[in-house]
């Protein structure tokens, strides 16, 4: 892969996209989010100073998403790249080779509490599967060949409030970086956008502790919840893994519904970002009622219940209590 | 075959030692078919040393599986499918991938009908459409490697010169027409594993040539494209018609990018079209050529680049993400496109580094390396080597196993 970065260097940066609105709007700094919720940081954080181009927007999986012709272009023309890192984009490797951008990529991860992949299989260790982070430790027969594997850390990282603000002081060293002049402004809009995330933090954990802790155990369909449960104490067990890529098998789907009737959980919920279809199956042969919609990897559409990463949070702690303790 | 534990094992040894245990090791194989000869050659492209030549009924075009574990000749004339095993495989372990090389081998699969022509692969499935029966017959990459011959049989109609593509518990079907049964296709029928439609027709007047990028499917029409993608249950289908702005022309050869999500088709006989399936309004970017087309192949390694061969003896690299003609090479003398449509004439493949194009008359393959586009070498080839595709890439091996 070397030797391609190499040719990508040789060849040079892709010219600039045509049009640049107005003088004002050229100056900005021009920012590619991978997906809308680092968006969402990269606004509060920007402000009007930024122009902001999302990859994978609303509703859309980062997991699987293929990257354009055109994303390339775009990537090839940005001052500041910013990714989430730990392999939740899989198509970020050939995506910044065929752009041949020289803008930084920034991880925003980097440096934050990172969980292990609970799933990891073979050759770490399963600490986090002993304890229930996944539901397919009893499935592990079922390997086949050719399997994906999705890397050996939790990217879902986002989920736990701490980390949002870490991804926050991110963007902001990156954009005073690119954009020296813009970064009192960037401190500052980072700063009241972080109290904002301490509030936050404050409400869900007052919400969790209005929930019986016999029954903070729910079901999902993808294990993206890894974080919220480490920092906020609610049990989460899904028939897929923490990509969505490959879907839960028989068997995978056959001991998370044992699990549910052992484990009694409360609640089973659909995300917005995978088909339903599994997460309805499991309902009916688990007698659960699904609780409603939880927001994972990508925020709502404007117009929806979770637009920004205060909304989605906010959105998802009251509709799994309302599931819970509601009727 | 290796077991869970021992490839623990061995990978906890490597890390825990050295690296010296686990070796980084690059294969790549060539298989070329050649335009009189009923015969497949496999070269090392690493080396140019000949490994194998495979006696095959007739003369061939060649298909590779997406693994690259198989390799298939489809001699339309000869009325049979033969399954070649490439000899290289690849499992993946998250942060490293192991790679495993053999002797290749006759897969001890064939595959036979009346007129095979359109030869399809969906994720491990293939599908082989015999136009002289309108019937398709579909087997998985696991049973032929296994020499199992585990087919399913789906019919159409009518015989037809179609497509059939096995699509997870779905099957798509060329729908024959009818009124004309010697022209092309009009539509695409979904249909249940068996073969029973399920709902109407998709029109596709004049279907030739489909391809996959990503999670997307599409077949080519004098109207457009036909987009296949998972929907609710059973494939959803739509039509891109072709932008007002493009100038009279149609796509009959398609293929898919790799890396990026894109297709790339004919259009006219001195242009190719770069098709984004995924948005309403500039999808088509049309790309003229200084003459007439022969041969087109996309880069799976560099993403950004795909070749077009031309009748002048050039070889272009063409980068999909500006949409233009990024280096011209001279490799053969010219090639004519007048005369019949299956002369032979030079064929792009892609295999590591390096580019290879064969040059049917003269004998040889011309090596051109990918990243400086330079040419490189040559590799001689008894006949006229014709078809070519590439398997391999790189891998590690791991002691004692
Ligand atoms: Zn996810």
């Amino acid at each position: 892969m070397s030797r391609t970065l190499k040719l990508a260097a040789v060849i040079g940066a892709i010219t600039s996209l045509p049009m640049a609105p107005s003088v004002a709007a050229a100056e900005n700094l021009k920012v590619v989010a991978s997906f809308s919720i680092i968006a969402d940081f990269a606004k509060n954080v920007g402000g009007d100073r930024v122009d902001i181009v999302t990859l994978v927007g609303p509703n859309g999986d980062a997991h699987v998403y293929e990257p354009k012709p055109a994303d390339a272009a775009t990537v090839g023309s940005a001052d500041v790249v910013l990714v989430n890192g730990l392999q939740f984009e899989g198509f970020l490797q050939r995506l910044v080779e065929a752009s041949a951008t020289k803008a930084p990529i920034v991880e925003l991860s980097k440096g934050g509490e990172v969980l292990r992949n609970s799933e990891e299989e073979g050759h770490h260790d399963q600490e986090k599967a002993a304890e229930g982070g996944g539901g397919h430790a009893a499935a592990e027969e079922g390997h086949e060949e050719g399997h994906h594997h999705h890397g050996e850390y939790d990217p879902h990282a986002w989920q736990s409030v701490h980390n949002a603000e870490l991804y926050v002081k991110n963007i902001a060293d990156a954009f005073c970086a690119a954009d020296a002049a813009g970064c009192d402004t960037y401190r500052a809009n980072a700063e009241s956008y972080g109290q904002q995330l301490d509030a936050l933090e404050a409400e869900i954990k007052a919400a969790v502790a209005e929930i019986p802790e016999d029954k903070r155990t729910i079901i999902t369909s993808h294990d993206a919840f890894g974080y919220f449960e480490h920092e906020y104490g609610i049990k989460f067990l899904a028939p897929e893994g923490v990509s969505t890529e490959s879907e839960a098998s028989a068997s995978d789907v056959a001991a998370l519904i044992k699990q549910i009737r052992q484990d009694k959980a409360s609640a089973i919920f659909v995300e917005n970002v995978t088909n339903p279809r599994l997460i309805e199956q499991i309902a009916s042969e688990t007698g659960l009622k699904v609780g409603g919609e939880l927001y994972s990897d990508a925020l709502s559409d404007k117009d929806g219940s979770a637009a920004t990463y205060l909304e989605m949070m906010r959105h998802n702690i009251t509709t799994i209590k309302g599931a819970i303790l509601g009727s | 075959m290796r077991t869970n534990s021992a490839t623990a094992i061995a990978l906890l040894v490597s890390l825990s030692t050295s690296a010296a245990r686990a070796e980084e090791v690059t294969a790549w194989r060539l298989f070329i078919s050649d335009h009189a000869d009923p015969k497949v050659t496999v070269i090392d492209a690493i080396d140019g040393e000949k490994l194998d030549t495979f006696e095959i009924k007739g003369p061939a075009s060649l298909h590779r599986s997406e693994s690259g574990r198989t390799v298939f000749a489809v001699q339309g004339t000869a009325g049979v499918v033969t399954g070649i095993a490439s000899g290289i495989s690849f499992e993946d372990h998250g942060e490293h991938g192991d790679i495993d090389v053999e002797a290749p081998k006759l897969a001890g699969i064939e595959i036979t009908g009346k007129k095979p022509s359109h030869f399809v692969e969906h994720n491990g499935d293939f599908a082989a459409f015999f136009d002289g029966e309108g019937v398709a017959r579909i087997i998985d990459e696991k049973s032929v490697l296994e020499g199992k011959p585990d087919f399913r049989e789906v019919k159409t109609d009518a015989p037809q010169h179609g497509v059939a593509v096995a699509y997870g518990s779905h099957v798509l079907l060329s729908e024959p027409n009818r009124e004309k049964p010697d022209e092309l296709p009009v539509g695409i029928r979904v249909a249940d594993k068996t073969g029973a439609p399920i709902g109407g027709i998709h029109a596709c007047p004049d279907l030739h040539g489909e391809a996959s990028s990503g999670d997307i499917l599409a077949f080519a029409c004098a109207t457009g494209l036909l987009v296949v993608s998972h929907g609710d249950g059973s494939p959803a289908v739509r039509h891109l018609p072709y932008a007002d702005s493009l100038p009279e022309g149609k796509t009959t050869t398609l293929i898919g990018g790799r890396g990026l999500q894109y297709f790339l088709g004919n259009y006219g006989v001195d242009k190719v079209v770069l098709i984004d399936p995924t948005i309403e309004s500039d999808a088509f970017r049309l790309i003229s050529l200084p003459t007439r087309r022969v041969h087109f192949a996309v880069d799976p390694v560099r993403a950004k680049f795909a070749y077009v061969f031309t009748e002048d003896g050039q070889l272009h690299q063409l980068d999909v993400v500006k949409g233009e003609i990024a280096n011209s090479l001279k490799l053969t003398d010219p090639y004519s496109m007048d005369g019949h449509w299956s002369d032979p004439r030079p064929r792009v493949a892609v295999a590591g580094d390096r580019i290879v194009v064969t040059d049917p008359l003269q004998g040889v393959l011309h090596l051109v390396d990918a990243t400086s586009f330079e040419k490189t070498g040559d590799i001689a080839v008894e006949g006229k080597p014709f078809n070519v595709v590439s398997v391999g890439g790189s891998g590690q091996t791991h002691e004692g196993e």
